[in-house]
Protein backbone atom coordinates (compact mmCIF):
# COMPACT_ATOMS: atom_id res chain seq x y z
CA UNK A 1 0.00 0.00 0.00
CA UNK A 2 2.72 2.48 1.13
CA UNK A 3 4.85 2.01 -2.33
CA UNK A 4 1.34 2.14 -4.23
CA UNK A 5 1.32 5.72 -2.19
CA UNK A 6 4.54 7.08 -3.13
CA UNK A 7 4.58 5.88 -6.76
CA UNK A 8 1.45 8.21 -6.89
CA UNK A 9 3.15 11.17 -5.35
CA UNK A 10 6.85 10.36 -7.01
CA UNK A 11 6.72 7.93 -9.74
CA UNK A 12 5.13 6.14 -12.33
CA UNK A 13 2.37 6.28 -10.75
CA UNK A 14 1.47 9.47 -10.83
CA UNK A 15 1.85 9.78 -14.47
CA UNK A 16 -0.26 6.59 -14.61
CA UNK A 17 -2.79 8.86 -12.43
CA UNK A 18 -3.07 12.01 -14.34
CA UNK A 19 -3.64 10.76 -17.66
CA UNK A 20 -5.92 7.57 -16.46
CA UNK A 21 -8.37 9.40 -14.71
CA UNK A 22 -9.43 12.00 -17.81
CA UNK A 23 -9.28 8.95 -20.02
CA UNK A 24 -11.34 6.74 -17.85
CA UNK A 25 -14.39 9.90 -18.22
CA UNK A 26 -13.72 10.28 -22.02
CA UNK A 27 -14.11 6.68 -22.56
CA UNK A 28 -17.00 6.86 -20.25
CA UNK A 29 -18.65 10.07 -21.57
CA UNK A 30 -17.86 9.53 -25.14
CA UNK A 31 -16.82 6.11 -26.36
CA UNK A 32 -19.95 4.20 -23.78
CA UNK A 33 -21.94 6.33 -25.73
CA UNK A 34 -20.85 5.35 -29.19
CA UNK A 35 -20.87 1.81 -28.37
CA UNK A 36 -24.36 2.26 -27.52
CA UNK A 37 -25.23 4.06 -30.63
CA UNK A 38 -24.55 1.55 -32.46
CA UNK A 39 -26.33 -1.32 -29.96
CA UNK A 40 -29.57 1.42 -30.20
CA UNK A 41 -29.40 1.63 -34.27
CA UNK A 42 -30.41 -2.14 -34.13
CA UNK A 43 -32.99 -1.72 -31.79
CA UNK A 44 -36.58 -0.13 -31.99
CA UNK A 45 -36.25 2.90 -29.05
CA UNK A 46 -39.35 5.03 -28.87
CA UNK A 47 -40.51 6.83 -25.29
CA UNK A 48 -41.92 3.90 -24.21
CA UNK A 49 -38.65 1.27 -24.07
CA UNK A 50 -36.37 4.21 -23.16
CA UNK A 51 -35.82 3.28 -19.90
CA UNK A 52 -35.09 -0.54 -20.71
CA UNK A 53 -31.89 -1.98 -22.02
CA UNK A 54 -33.41 -5.14 -23.39
CA UNK A 55 -35.33 -3.34 -26.38
CA UNK A 56 -36.89 -5.76 -29.19
CA UNK A 57 -34.46 -6.31 -31.40
CA UNK A 58 -34.90 -5.36 -35.46
CA UNK A 59 -31.84 -6.00 -37.26
CA UNK A 60 -31.12 -3.69 -40.23
CA UNK A 61 -34.39 -2.29 -40.10
CA UNK A 62 -33.71 1.25 -39.65
CA UNK A 63 -31.08 1.40 -41.72
CA UNK A 64 -33.16 -0.16 -44.52
CA UNK A 65 -36.18 2.34 -43.55
CA UNK A 66 -34.67 5.47 -43.59
CA UNK A 67 -33.01 4.34 -46.93
CA UNK A 68 -36.67 4.15 -48.53
CA UNK A 69 -37.93 6.89 -47.07
CA UNK A 70 -38.22 9.51 -49.86
CA UNK A 71 -37.13 12.95 -47.78
CA UNK A 72 -33.75 10.52 -47.10
CA UNK A 73 -32.08 11.36 -50.59
CA UNK A 74 -32.91 15.03 -50.75
CA UNK A 75 -31.65 15.45 -47.19
CA UNK A 76 -27.82 13.81 -48.08
CA UNK A 77 -27.70 15.90 -51.32
CA UNK A 78 -28.19 19.07 -48.92
CA UNK A 79 -25.35 17.78 -46.40
CA UNK A 80 -23.13 17.62 -49.61
CA UNK A 81 -23.97 20.91 -50.16
CA UNK A 82 -23.71 22.37 -47.42
CA UNK A 83 -20.22 20.83 -46.49
CA UNK A 84 -19.21 21.74 -50.17
CA UNK A 85 -20.78 25.07 -50.17
CA UNK A 86 -19.39 26.24 -46.69
CA UNK A 87 -16.04 24.23 -47.14
CA UNK A 88 -15.02 26.75 -50.61
CA UNK A 89 -16.66 29.63 -49.70
CA UNK A 90 -14.97 30.04 -46.17
CA UNK A 91 -11.54 28.40 -47.84
CA UNK A 92 -11.53 31.12 -50.99
CA UNK A 93 -12.37 34.27 -48.80
CA UNK A 94 -10.21 33.18 -45.81
CA UNK A 95 -7.39 32.48 -48.34
CA UNK A 96 -7.68 35.22 -50.02
CA UNK A 97 -7.90 37.65 -46.65
CA UNK A 98 -5.05 35.87 -45.70
CA UNK A 99 -2.83 36.46 -48.43
CA UNK A 100 -4.10 40.13 -47.89
CA UNK A 101 -2.47 40.48 -44.13
CA UNK A 102 0.40 39.02 -45.37
CA UNK A 103 1.99 42.09 -46.60
CA UNK A 104 3.60 43.39 -43.56
CA UNK A 105 2.13 46.92 -42.32
CA UNK A 106 1.41 48.51 -39.12
CA UNK A 107 -1.51 47.03 -36.78
CA UNK A 108 -2.22 44.01 -39.11
CA UNK A 109 -1.86 41.53 -36.55
CA UNK A 110 -4.33 43.27 -34.59
CA UNK A 111 -7.03 43.95 -37.36
CA UNK A 112 -6.57 40.00 -38.66
CA UNK A 113 -7.60 38.86 -35.19
CA UNK A 114 -10.52 41.43 -34.91
CA UNK A 115 -11.85 38.86 -37.63
CA UNK A 116 -11.83 35.83 -34.82
CA UNK A 117 -14.78 37.75 -32.96
CA UNK A 118 -17.08 35.45 -35.70
CA UNK A 119 -15.53 32.41 -34.26
CA UNK A 120 -15.89 33.68 -30.36
CA UNK A 121 -19.76 34.23 -30.56
CA UNK A 122 -22.11 31.89 -29.51
CA UNK A 123 -23.89 30.29 -32.82
CA UNK A 124 -27.26 30.83 -31.52
CA UNK A 125 -26.78 34.45 -31.33
CA UNK A 126 -24.80 34.22 -35.02
CA UNK A 127 -27.99 32.80 -35.97
CA UNK A 128 -30.29 35.04 -35.02
CA UNK A 129 -28.22 38.15 -36.59
CA UNK A 130 -28.28 35.79 -39.54
CA UNK A 131 -32.01 35.33 -39.32
CA UNK A 132 -32.81 39.36 -39.14
CA UNK A 133 -30.03 40.49 -42.15
CA UNK A 134 -31.83 37.54 -44.49
CA UNK A 135 -35.48 38.27 -43.69
CA UNK A 136 -37.32 39.10 -47.20
CA UNK A 137 -39.29 42.04 -46.71
CA UNK A 138 -37.41 44.05 -44.58
CA UNK A 139 -33.84 42.39 -44.65
CA UNK A 140 -30.73 44.24 -45.06
CA UNK A 141 -29.06 42.27 -47.47
CA UNK A 142 -31.79 42.07 -49.98
CA UNK A 143 -31.91 46.21 -49.19
CA UNK A 144 -28.20 46.08 -50.37
CA UNK A 145 -28.31 43.84 -53.23
CA UNK A 146 -30.61 46.25 -55.05
CA UNK A 147 -28.52 49.25 -54.49
CA UNK A 148 -26.11 47.95 -55.84
CA UNK A 149 -28.06 46.38 -58.87
CA UNK A 150 -27.63 42.52 -58.10
CA UNK A 151 -30.68 41.69 -58.41
CA UNK A 152 -33.92 43.63 -58.50
CA UNK A 153 -37.05 41.70 -56.51
CA UNK A 154 -36.76 40.46 -52.73
CA UNK A 155 -35.50 37.16 -52.23
CA UNK A 156 -37.30 35.06 -49.59
CA UNK A 157 -33.97 33.58 -48.29
CA UNK A 158 -35.99 31.84 -45.15
CA UNK A 159 -38.93 30.60 -46.71
CA UNK A 160 -38.08 29.63 -50.56
CA UNK A 161 -37.14 26.23 -50.60
CA UNK A 162 -34.11 27.02 -53.72
CA UNK A 163 -32.86 29.58 -51.31
CA UNK A 164 -33.22 28.02 -47.78
CA UNK A 165 -30.32 26.13 -47.68
CA UNK A 166 -28.15 28.81 -48.87
CA UNK A 167 -29.32 31.44 -46.12
CA UNK A 168 -27.55 28.67 -43.70
CA UNK A 169 -24.42 28.08 -46.27
CA UNK A 170 -24.30 32.31 -45.96
CA UNK A 171 -24.13 32.32 -42.60
CA UNK A 172 -21.78 29.09 -41.82
CA UNK A 173 -19.27 30.64 -44.37
CA UNK A 174 -19.03 33.82 -42.44
CA UNK A 175 -18.85 32.22 -39.45
CA UNK A 176 -15.85 29.74 -40.67
CA UNK A 177 -13.65 32.41 -42.70
CA UNK A 178 -12.09 34.12 -40.10
CA UNK A 179 -10.87 30.66 -38.56
CA UNK A 180 -9.58 29.33 -41.96
CA UNK A 181 -8.21 33.34 -42.29
CA UNK A 182 -6.15 32.75 -39.06
CA UNK A 183 -4.51 29.10 -39.69
CA UNK A 184 -3.63 30.20 -43.17
CA UNK A 185 -2.12 33.21 -42.01
CA UNK A 186 -0.14 30.83 -39.70
CA UNK A 187 1.39 28.43 -42.91
CA UNK A 188 2.02 31.40 -44.84
CA UNK A 189 4.19 32.80 -41.65
CA UNK A 190 6.30 29.47 -41.78
CA UNK A 191 7.28 29.56 -45.61
CA UNK A 192 10.60 30.63 -45.55
CA UNK A 193 11.29 34.14 -47.51
CA UNK A 194 14.72 33.12 -49.13
CA UNK A 195 12.58 30.69 -51.36
CA UNK A 196 10.70 33.92 -52.72
CA UNK A 197 14.31 36.43 -52.96
CA UNK A 198 15.49 33.37 -54.83
CA UNK A 199 12.69 33.62 -56.98
CA UNK A 200 12.39 37.19 -58.18
CA UNK A 201 16.04 37.16 -58.43
CA UNK A 202 14.85 34.84 -61.36
CA UNK A 203 12.78 36.62 -62.75
CA UNK A 204 9.54 34.98 -61.36
CA UNK A 205 6.54 37.36 -61.18
CA UNK A 206 4.25 37.83 -58.67
CA UNK A 207 1.36 34.60 -60.43
CA UNK A 208 4.44 32.38 -61.11
CA UNK A 209 5.22 32.60 -57.13
CA UNK A 210 2.14 32.08 -55.94
CA UNK A 211 2.02 28.63 -57.94
CA UNK A 212 4.91 27.35 -57.65
CA UNK A 213 5.82 28.46 -54.39
CA UNK A 214 2.89 29.22 -52.05
CA UNK A 215 0.78 26.74 -52.73
CA UNK A 216 3.17 23.74 -52.88
CA UNK A 217 4.86 24.98 -49.90
CA UNK A 218 1.16 25.20 -47.98
CA UNK A 219 -0.16 21.99 -49.12
CA UNK A 220 -0.17 20.22 -45.27
CA UNK A 221 -1.83 23.66 -44.03
CA UNK A 222 -4.25 23.28 -46.63
CA UNK A 223 -4.65 19.87 -46.12
CA UNK A 224 -5.00 19.90 -42.64
CA UNK A 225 -7.40 22.42 -42.82
CA UNK A 226 -9.93 21.31 -45.30
CA UNK A 227 -10.30 18.26 -43.19
CA UNK A 228 -10.73 20.97 -40.03
CA UNK A 229 -13.65 22.46 -41.99
CA UNK A 230 -15.19 19.22 -42.87
CA UNK A 231 -15.30 18.59 -39.39
CA UNK A 232 -16.88 21.93 -38.20
CA UNK A 233 -19.49 21.71 -41.09
CA UNK A 234 -20.51 18.51 -39.74
CA UNK A 235 -20.83 20.11 -36.56
CA UNK A 236 -22.49 23.12 -37.35
CA UNK A 237 -25.89 22.94 -35.73
CA UNK A 238 -27.17 26.02 -33.87
CA UNK A 239 -27.68 28.12 -37.34
CA UNK A 240 -30.04 25.24 -38.37
CA UNK A 241 -31.59 25.93 -35.18
CA UNK A 242 -31.53 29.77 -35.28
CA UNK A 243 -32.33 30.73 -38.86
CA UNK A 244 -34.26 27.82 -41.33
CA UNK A 245 -35.17 24.76 -38.55
CA UNK A 246 -34.37 22.41 -41.45
CA UNK A 247 -37.56 23.90 -43.55
CA UNK A 248 -39.49 24.92 -45.22
CA UNK A 249 -40.52 21.33 -45.67
CA UNK A 250 -36.68 19.67 -45.24
CA UNK A 251 -35.26 22.03 -47.80
CA UNK A 252 -32.73 23.11 -45.82
CA UNK A 253 -32.38 19.87 -43.66
CA UNK A 254 -28.84 18.21 -43.35
CA UNK A 255 -27.96 14.90 -41.86
CA UNK A 256 -26.79 16.27 -38.29
CA UNK A 257 -29.77 18.22 -37.93
CA UNK A 258 -32.26 15.71 -38.63
CA UNK A 259 -30.44 13.11 -36.35
CA UNK A 260 -31.59 15.55 -33.61
CA UNK A 261 -34.91 16.30 -35.41
CA UNK A 262 -35.68 12.40 -35.57
CA UNK A 263 -34.80 11.60 -31.27
CA UNK A 264 -35.68 14.67 -29.87
CA UNK A 265 -39.19 15.81 -32.01
CA UNK A 266 -40.18 12.57 -33.86
CA UNK A 267 -38.87 10.42 -30.43
CA UNK A 268 -37.21 7.69 -33.14
CA UNK A 269 -34.45 6.92 -30.84
CA UNK A 270 -33.39 4.24 -33.00
CA UNK A 271 -33.54 5.65 -36.56
CA UNK A 272 -32.03 8.91 -34.75
CA UNK A 273 -28.85 6.74 -33.68
CA UNK A 274 -28.93 5.20 -37.01
CA UNK A 275 -28.23 8.19 -39.31
CA UNK A 276 -25.57 9.35 -36.25
CA UNK A 277 -23.60 5.97 -36.63
CA UNK A 278 -23.68 6.77 -40.42
CA UNK A 279 -22.24 10.70 -40.07
CA UNK A 280 -20.08 9.67 -37.31
CA UNK A 281 -17.98 7.39 -39.76
CA UNK A 282 -17.26 9.82 -41.71
CA UNK A 283 -16.20 12.49 -39.33
CA UNK A 284 -14.01 10.10 -38.44
CA UNK A 285 -13.27 9.35 -41.58
CA UNK A 286 -12.37 13.20 -41.70
CA UNK A 287 -10.42 13.32 -38.79
CA UNK A 288 -8.22 10.38 -39.94
CA UNK A 289 -7.56 12.63 -42.96
CA UNK A 290 -6.79 15.75 -41.09
CA UNK A 291 -4.12 13.73 -38.80
CA UNK A 292 -2.05 11.93 -41.81
CA UNK A 293 -1.94 15.72 -43.03
CA UNK A 294 -0.57 17.27 -39.82
CA UNK A 295 1.56 13.92 -38.77
CA UNK A 296 4.69 15.30 -38.80
CA UNK A 297 3.57 17.85 -36.14
CA UNK A 298 1.54 15.91 -33.88
CA UNK A 299 4.54 13.14 -33.96
CA UNK A 300 6.64 16.00 -33.05
CA UNK B 1 4.76 55.30 -53.44
CA UNK B 2 7.11 56.20 -49.86
CA UNK B 3 6.63 53.10 -47.31
CA UNK B 4 4.55 55.42 -44.98
CA UNK B 5 1.81 56.31 -47.41
CA UNK B 6 1.89 52.27 -48.52
CA UNK B 7 1.40 51.70 -45.12
CA UNK B 8 -1.91 54.36 -44.96
CA UNK B 9 -3.55 52.88 -48.05
CA UNK B 10 -2.99 49.41 -46.66
CA UNK B 11 -4.56 49.89 -43.18
CA UNK B 12 -7.33 51.72 -44.31
CA UNK B 13 -7.61 49.22 -47.17
CA UNK B 14 -8.36 46.24 -44.12
CA UNK B 15 -10.15 48.46 -41.79
CA UNK B 16 -12.76 48.51 -44.84
CA UNK B 17 -12.30 45.24 -45.43
CA UNK B 18 -12.91 44.20 -41.69
CA UNK B 19 -15.85 46.96 -41.26
CA UNK B 20 -17.64 44.96 -44.30
CA UNK B 21 -16.56 41.63 -42.28
CA UNK B 22 -18.08 43.10 -39.12
CA UNK B 23 -21.19 44.27 -40.36
CA UNK B 24 -23.64 41.68 -39.24
CA UNK B 25 -22.47 42.73 -35.74
CA UNK B 26 -23.22 46.60 -36.49
CA UNK B 27 -26.21 45.56 -37.38
CA UNK B 28 -26.99 44.02 -34.31
CA UNK B 29 -26.07 46.82 -32.02
CA UNK B 30 -27.99 49.22 -34.44
CA UNK B 31 -30.85 47.12 -34.64
CA UNK B 32 -31.37 46.61 -31.00
CA UNK B 33 -31.26 50.64 -30.25
CA UNK B 34 -34.31 50.84 -33.01
CA UNK B 35 -37.91 51.51 -32.24
CA UNK B 36 -40.69 49.17 -33.35
CA UNK B 37 -41.44 51.68 -36.45
CA UNK B 38 -37.97 52.13 -37.20
CA UNK B 39 -36.56 48.80 -37.86
CA UNK B 40 -38.82 48.17 -40.28
CA UNK B 41 -38.42 51.48 -42.41
CA UNK B 42 -37.65 51.37 -45.99
CA UNK B 43 -34.65 52.01 -47.05
CA UNK B 44 -33.75 51.11 -43.99
CA UNK B 45 -31.84 53.20 -41.61
CA UNK B 46 -28.09 52.85 -40.69
CA UNK B 47 -27.88 55.08 -37.70
CA UNK B 48 -30.60 54.71 -34.96
CA UNK B 49 -33.02 58.10 -34.80
CA UNK B 50 -33.32 57.99 -31.67
CA UNK B 51 -31.85 55.36 -29.55
CA UNK B 52 -34.63 53.35 -27.76
CA UNK B 53 -31.94 52.21 -24.33
CA UNK B 54 -35.45 51.25 -22.75
CA UNK B 55 -35.44 48.01 -24.91
CA UNK B 56 -32.50 46.94 -23.29
CA UNK B 57 -34.18 46.99 -19.66
CA UNK B 58 -37.45 46.16 -20.73
CA UNK B 59 -35.99 42.96 -22.42
CA UNK B 60 -33.99 41.85 -19.59
CA UNK B 61 -37.13 42.48 -17.24
CA UNK B 62 -39.68 40.61 -19.68
CA UNK B 63 -37.24 37.63 -20.98
CA UNK B 64 -35.66 37.27 -17.24
CA UNK B 65 -32.61 37.35 -18.80
CA UNK B 66 -30.80 37.60 -15.37
CA UNK B 67 -32.14 33.68 -14.66
CA UNK B 68 -31.13 32.43 -18.42
CA UNK B 69 -27.50 34.41 -18.14
CA UNK B 70 -26.66 32.92 -14.62
CA UNK B 71 -27.61 29.61 -15.77
CA UNK B 72 -25.43 29.78 -18.71
CA UNK B 73 -22.73 31.04 -16.12
CA UNK B 74 -23.24 28.12 -13.89
CA UNK B 75 -22.79 25.51 -16.71
CA UNK B 76 -19.78 27.54 -18.38
CA UNK B 77 -18.02 27.57 -15.09
CA UNK B 78 -18.88 23.98 -14.04
CA UNK B 79 -18.05 22.35 -17.16
CA UNK B 80 -14.31 24.55 -17.01
CA UNK B 81 -13.40 23.75 -13.79
CA UNK B 82 -13.70 20.44 -14.49
CA UNK B 83 -12.09 20.26 -18.01
CA UNK B 84 -9.19 21.87 -15.83
CA UNK B 85 -8.82 19.33 -13.10
CA UNK B 86 -9.42 16.76 -15.49
CA UNK B 87 -7.38 17.79 -18.26
CA UNK B 88 -4.56 19.85 -17.14
CA UNK B 89 -2.49 16.48 -16.25
CA UNK B 90 -3.32 14.59 -18.92
CA UNK B 91 -2.21 17.58 -21.34
CA UNK B 92 1.12 17.42 -19.04
CA UNK B 93 1.73 13.81 -19.52
CA UNK B 94 0.88 14.02 -23.19
CA UNK B 95 3.78 16.72 -23.53
CA UNK B 96 6.22 15.04 -20.99
CA UNK B 97 6.74 11.68 -22.88
CA UNK B 98 7.22 10.55 -26.44
CA UNK B 99 6.59 7.09 -27.40
CA UNK B 100 3.80 5.00 -28.72
CA UNK B 101 1.12 4.87 -26.02
CA UNK B 102 1.29 9.13 -26.49
CA UNK B 103 0.62 8.83 -29.90
CA UNK B 104 -1.87 6.66 -29.19
CA UNK B 105 -3.54 8.58 -26.75
CA UNK B 106 -3.53 11.41 -28.90
CA UNK B 107 -4.92 10.38 -31.64
CA UNK B 108 -7.79 8.49 -28.95
CA UNK B 109 -8.47 12.75 -27.96
CA UNK B 110 -8.50 13.82 -31.64
CA UNK B 111 -11.67 11.24 -32.12
CA UNK B 112 -13.38 12.20 -28.86
CA UNK B 113 -12.51 16.06 -30.30
CA UNK B 114 -14.40 15.92 -33.80
CA UNK B 115 -17.38 13.66 -32.74
CA UNK B 116 -20.52 16.26 -33.42
CA UNK B 117 -22.45 17.09 -30.65
CA UNK B 118 -25.64 17.23 -31.98
CA UNK B 119 -24.77 13.13 -33.20
CA UNK B 120 -23.62 12.00 -29.96
CA UNK B 121 -26.85 13.77 -27.72
CA UNK B 122 -28.62 10.82 -28.94
CA UNK B 123 -26.98 8.05 -27.14
CA UNK B 124 -26.04 10.61 -24.35
CA UNK B 125 -29.67 11.36 -23.55
CA UNK B 126 -30.86 7.86 -23.35
CA UNK B 127 -28.16 6.72 -21.07
CA UNK B 128 -28.41 9.64 -18.61
CA UNK B 129 -31.62 9.06 -18.32
CA UNK B 130 -31.33 5.38 -17.76
CA UNK B 131 -28.53 6.19 -15.03
CA UNK B 132 -31.20 9.03 -13.81
CA UNK B 133 -28.75 11.89 -14.41
CA UNK B 134 -31.55 13.91 -16.09
CA UNK B 135 -33.04 14.69 -12.42
CA UNK B 136 -30.17 16.79 -12.62
CA UNK B 137 -30.04 18.55 -16.11
CA UNK B 138 -27.55 20.97 -15.38
CA UNK B 139 -25.11 18.61 -14.27
CA UNK B 140 -25.88 16.41 -17.04
CA UNK B 141 -25.40 19.24 -19.27
CA UNK B 142 -21.95 19.90 -17.59
CA UNK B 143 -21.02 16.53 -17.76
CA UNK B 144 -21.71 16.03 -21.67
CA UNK B 145 -20.21 19.30 -22.08
CA UNK B 146 -16.93 18.44 -20.19
CA UNK B 147 -16.45 14.81 -22.62
CA UNK B 148 -17.10 16.76 -25.77
CA UNK B 149 -14.19 20.06 -24.67
CA UNK B 150 -11.72 18.41 -23.07
CA UNK B 151 -9.92 17.23 -25.90
CA UNK B 152 -9.39 20.55 -27.42
CA UNK B 153 -8.44 21.91 -23.83
CA UNK B 154 -5.86 18.92 -23.98
CA UNK B 155 -4.49 19.75 -27.26
CA UNK B 156 -4.21 23.29 -26.42
CA UNK B 157 -2.42 23.14 -22.98
CA UNK B 158 -0.21 20.31 -24.03
CA UNK B 159 0.75 23.30 -26.79
CA UNK B 160 1.67 25.22 -23.54
CA UNK B 161 3.82 22.32 -21.78
CA UNK B 162 5.63 21.66 -24.38
CA UNK B 163 7.03 25.40 -24.48
CA UNK B 164 8.41 24.25 -20.71
CA UNK B 165 11.85 23.57 -20.66
CA UNK B 166 11.75 20.13 -18.87
CA UNK B 167 15.55 20.55 -17.50
CA UNK B 168 13.46 23.08 -15.14
CA UNK B 169 11.90 20.01 -13.87
CA UNK B 170 14.77 17.85 -13.69
CA UNK B 171 16.85 20.26 -12.09
CA UNK B 172 13.63 20.55 -9.15
CA UNK B 173 13.83 16.93 -8.80
CA UNK B 174 17.24 16.37 -7.98
CA UNK B 175 17.23 19.18 -5.49
CA UNK B 176 14.62 16.58 -3.80
CA UNK B 177 11.46 17.79 -4.79
CA UNK B 178 9.08 14.72 -5.28
CA UNK B 179 7.02 14.37 -8.44
CA UNK B 180 4.01 15.96 -7.30
CA UNK B 181 5.63 19.02 -5.58
CA UNK B 182 7.84 19.67 -9.00
CA UNK B 183 4.55 19.36 -10.83
CA UNK B 184 2.79 21.90 -9.06
CA UNK B 185 5.94 24.23 -8.17
CA UNK B 186 7.73 24.25 -11.25
CA UNK B 187 5.49 22.95 -14.29
CA UNK B 188 2.06 24.29 -13.40
CA UNK B 189 3.03 27.92 -12.49
CA UNK B 190 5.46 28.16 -15.51
CA UNK B 191 2.19 26.83 -17.88
CA UNK B 192 -0.01 28.93 -15.88
CA UNK B 193 -0.88 31.47 -18.58
CA UNK B 194 -1.59 29.29 -21.42
CA UNK B 195 -4.21 27.18 -18.93
CA UNK B 196 -5.45 30.49 -18.46
CA UNK B 197 -6.55 31.41 -22.02
CA UNK B 198 -7.37 27.53 -23.03
CA UNK B 199 -9.69 27.72 -20.14
CA UNK B 200 -11.44 31.38 -21.26
CA UNK B 201 -11.33 29.77 -24.86
CA UNK B 202 -13.17 26.78 -23.20
CA UNK B 203 -15.53 29.17 -21.02
CA UNK B 204 -16.80 30.85 -24.01
CA UNK B 205 -17.47 28.06 -26.07
CA UNK B 206 -19.95 26.72 -23.32
CA UNK B 207 -21.43 30.09 -21.98
CA UNK B 208 -22.96 29.27 -26.04
CA UNK B 209 -23.36 25.75 -26.02
CA UNK B 210 -26.73 24.65 -27.43
CA UNK B 211 -27.27 21.34 -28.57
CA UNK B 212 -26.81 19.68 -25.33
CA UNK B 213 -28.93 22.67 -23.22
CA UNK B 214 -32.00 22.50 -25.44
CA UNK B 215 -32.17 18.72 -25.24
CA UNK B 216 -31.58 17.91 -21.70
CA UNK B 217 -33.24 20.79 -19.95
CA UNK B 218 -36.91 20.87 -19.91
CA UNK B 219 -37.26 23.05 -17.18
CA UNK B 220 -37.56 26.63 -17.82
CA UNK B 221 -35.97 27.73 -14.63
CA UNK B 222 -33.12 25.93 -15.55
CA UNK B 223 -32.14 26.70 -18.99
CA UNK B 224 -29.62 28.45 -20.19
CA UNK B 225 -29.63 32.28 -22.64
CA UNK B 226 -28.59 30.07 -26.05
CA UNK B 227 -32.15 27.82 -24.89
CA UNK B 228 -33.56 31.31 -23.96
CA UNK B 229 -32.46 33.10 -27.30
CA UNK B 230 -33.95 30.08 -29.48
CA UNK B 231 -37.22 30.06 -27.69
CA UNK B 232 -37.78 33.92 -28.01
CA UNK B 233 -37.29 33.78 -31.72
CA UNK B 234 -40.75 32.41 -32.86
CA UNK B 235 -41.25 31.25 -37.01
CA UNK B 236 -43.30 34.72 -37.48
CA UNK B 237 -41.51 37.20 -34.73
CA UNK B 238 -41.58 40.64 -35.39
CA UNK B 239 -39.63 41.48 -32.44
CA UNK B 240 -36.60 41.98 -34.25
CA UNK B 241 -35.42 44.73 -31.91
CA UNK B 242 -35.95 43.05 -28.71
CA UNK B 243 -34.61 39.94 -29.93
CA UNK B 244 -31.04 41.87 -30.90
CA UNK B 245 -31.47 43.93 -27.35
CA UNK B 246 -31.23 40.26 -26.14
CA UNK B 247 -28.35 39.03 -28.25
CA UNK B 248 -26.40 42.03 -27.66
CA UNK B 249 -26.67 41.51 -23.89
CA UNK B 250 -25.59 37.96 -23.89
CA UNK B 251 -22.89 38.75 -26.06
CA UNK B 252 -21.13 41.89 -25.85
CA UNK B 253 -19.75 40.33 -22.24
CA UNK B 254 -17.78 37.85 -24.54
CA UNK B 255 -17.00 40.50 -26.92
CA UNK B 256 -14.88 42.70 -24.23
CA UNK B 257 -13.22 39.61 -23.05
CA UNK B 258 -12.24 38.87 -26.30
CA UNK B 259 -10.91 42.16 -27.33
CA UNK B 260 -9.24 42.79 -24.17
CA UNK B 261 -7.50 38.93 -24.65
CA UNK B 262 -7.35 39.17 -28.33
CA UNK B 263 -3.94 38.59 -29.10
CA UNK B 264 -3.21 35.33 -26.52
CA UNK B 265 -6.33 33.68 -27.90
CA UNK B 266 -5.50 34.32 -31.15
CA UNK B 267 -2.03 32.77 -30.50
CA UNK B 268 -3.38 29.98 -28.14
CA UNK B 269 -5.47 28.78 -31.01
CA UNK B 270 -3.25 28.56 -33.98
CA UNK B 271 -1.01 26.96 -32.26
CA UNK B 272 -3.04 24.27 -30.67
CA UNK B 273 -4.71 23.55 -34.01
CA UNK B 274 -1.78 23.18 -35.83
CA UNK B 275 0.63 21.87 -34.39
Amino acid sequence: MKRVFSSITDGRGFDLVLVGVPFTFLLALSGLPLLYNILMSFQEVDMFSLGSVIRPFVGFKNYVDLFTQPETMSILRNTIVFVVGSITGQFLVGFALALFFWINFPGASWLRGLFLVSWVMPGLVVGAIWNWILSGDFGVLNFLLQQTGLMSGNIFWRSDPNFSLWAVILANIWLGTSFNMILLATGLAAIPADLYEAAEMDGANAWQRFWTITLPMMRSTIGAIIALGLIFTLQQFDLFAAITDGGPNNSSNVAQYWAWDLSFRQYDFGKGATISVIMTVFVMFAATVYVRSTRHEVRG
Amino acid sequence: MSDNARNRLLLALSIVMAAIYLFPLYWMYVTALKSGSEMFATPPTFWPSSAQWRTFAYVWESRNMGRYLWNSTVIAFGAVALIAILGTGCAYVLARYRNIWVDIGLFLILMFQVLPASLMITPIFVGFSQLGLLEYPRLAVILAITAKSMPFFVVLVRATFMAVPMELEEAALVDGNSRIGAFFNIVLPLARNGILVSAILIFMQAFGEFVYSKSMIQDIQLQPASVGLNSFMGPNTSEWNNIMAYATMYVTPILAIFVLLQRRIVSGLTSGALK
